[in-house]
């Protein structure tokens, strides 16, 4: 195979292949096909743009063409709408301006009823704005009320009990002067202690010395027991005792 | 005599000062005169490509030895490369995305950022790589041999033989090659959305056509078609600024390879502004 034949076989696939593209695009986008303008209104412009693609159950079906202000201060809205896409706008559909907290805004197709008759191009349907950034922020504000009324109670009851726990009739105070008496005590108990150890102590030298007197009681009691003996033994002839030990 | 030295230091430094500024009003006005003359120059070339006396046997047999060069030889290795950077690249950004919640803009990151700006970019930097290095290097080696004078001698137009074939295969390789890629990595797309997302081939193609608008794929080949008219002019244009020495070389093709990739960057840049207006 020559280079030349390469070369051209290579241009013209991939030429073929970027015109086929390009024509599969303009078809698919309706470039070529005729199409049908329909006016919408709206109160305010805010969220409307030119180009702004029209869409129905998820799929592109046209682009806004063009805005208008009319003299009561309407905001019109033209829409194209090619050929193919048409049967979707019908008598009753309503159109929803959907503006997403993330994406592109654009203006969504209901049609409750594919059976309902064509909707004629004069008439001119409301556009309902669902706008998500501004739903949101419904949604958080009686949120975000609480949130803040309770920081405000949490603030007085923090401020009420500062005032109860640190304040000079305070909880805090109170125990300070409870802890220093309980110490004072202590200290005195600490001292009677000492003295009741001290006094143990005496005792238990004391109890020492009683137990020596004991024995010197028990040993004069025995000598007295055999004076007493020794005595009876002299006096034996004589009926009554003439002495009696305990 | 203190009072002396004060006021000479002064003048001395009221001397380097306007030598400061001399030196870089000359650089700039270096700098610009010879950013005008590439300019008339690609102007001048331009404008010889879209006349029919350009293409002459001559001419047109070195066209498709450019195309043969710079397209097909890279064929295989550059549809390899890019279905593995292409699906590596999708399945990222549809993980990323899948993650992110964002998977109702799938479509518009595939068509918006990889098929309109990183196919081009990354298919020109490849080509400036293979192609334009050597485009550089053949001019400077060309000019230091004489070759061109000689060509000069015969009365050879050095515009119709030498730059708009090098020139048309630039924007043909590159808008093919771009072409090429997008439609791979739409192939790979196919594939990932399935995988990741779920989705039938019918809903991924509607999904496609819905984020995709005209101009922008207009805007996308115009850039491309840019972007291959300025990587082989400009490293032919530096080429031919070689002298007749041969350490002229590295020194030519260094500058013009630095030039086109900031010619790359200036023509992206413009190409999203001109998405922004």
């Amino acid at each position: 195979m020559s280079r030349e034949y390469k070369v051209g076989i290579f241009v013209i696939c991939a030429a073929a292949l970027v015109l086929l593209a390009l024509l599969f695009l303009a078809v698919e986008k309706g470039l070529f096909s005729t199409s049908h303008t329909y006016t919408l209104s709206s109160r305010t412009g805010d969220g409307f743009a030119v180009g702004m693609p029209v869409v129905f159950s998820g799929f592109d079906i046209g682009r806004v063409h063009s805005l208008e202000l009319d003299d009561r201060g309407i905001v019109l809205i033209k829409i194209r709408i090619p050929d193919k896409h048409v049967k979707w706008i019908k008598e009753d559909s309503f159109f929803v301006l959907y503006r997403p907290l993330i994406g592109a805004a654009r203006i969504v197709v209901n049609t409750n009823n594919l059976e309902s008759p064509p909707m004629p191009e004069k008439k001119v349907a409301e556009v309902f704005v669902v706008n998500d950034i501004n739903d949101a922020i419904e949604k958080i504000q009686p949120l975000l009320e609480t949130i803040e009324r309770l920081s405000r109670r949490i603030d007085g009851m923090a401020a009420k009990a500062d005032e109860q726990v640190f304040g000079k009739e305070g909880t805090l105070p109170q125990i300070n002067k409870i802890l220093k008496d309980v110490a004072g005590k202590l200290e005195k108990l600490e001292t009677t202690v000492d003295n009741l150890n001290k006094i143990s102590k005496d005792a238990s030298e004391g109890t020492q010395d009683l137990g020596a007197l004991r024995a010197d009681i028990d040993e004069v009691t025995q000598t007295l027991n055999k004076v007493s003996r020794d005595i009876n033994a002299l006096l034996y002839k004589k009926k009554d005792t003439e002495i009696k030990l305990p | 005599m203190r009072e002396h030295v004060l006021i000479l230091r002064i003048l001395n430094a009221k001397k380097r000062l306007m030598s400061f500024i001399e030196t870089t009003g000359s650089f700039a006005m270096q700098r610009a005169t010879s950013f005008a003359q590439m300019i008339s120059f690609a102007a001048a070339v331009f404008y010889r490509l879209f006349m029919l006396g350009t293409y002459n046997s001559a001419t047109r047999t070195v066209l498709v030895n450019q195309i043969y060069f710079t397209s097909i030889q890279i064929l295989p290795a550059f549809l390899a490369v890019s279905v593995l950077f292409g699906s590596v690249l999708i399945g990222i950004v549809f993980q990323l995305l899948k993650n992110l919640g964002l998977t109702d803009l799938f479509g518009n990151v595939l068509m918006g950022l990889i098929v309109t700006e990183l196919s081009p970019l990354f298919t020109v930097l490849l080509i400036t790589l293979r192609s334009g290095a050597a485009i550089n290097t053949e001019m400077a080696a060309m000019k230091v041999n004489q070759e061109i004078k000689t060509l000069e001698t015969f009365r050879i137009d050095v515009i119709n033989y030498l730059l708009a074939p090098r020139v048309v295969n630039g924007i043909i390789s590159v808008v093919l090659l771009s072409f090429l890629f997008s439609i791979v990595l739409m192939g790979s797309g196919i594939l990932f959305s399935r995988v990741i997302f779920g989705i039938s081939a019918d809903v991924y193609v509607n999904i496609l056509l819905n984020s995709t608008n005209f101009s922008d794929i207009v805007i996308a080949l115009v850039k491309c078609a840019v972007f291959g008219f300025f990587i082989t002019f400009i490293p032919i244009y530096f080429g031919l600024r070689a002298t007749h020495e041969l350490t002229s070389i590295p020194i030519v093709v260094s500058r013009g390879m630095v030039s086109v990739f900031a010619a790359i960057l200036i023509i992206e840049v413009l190409s999203l502004l001109t998405k922004l207006m």
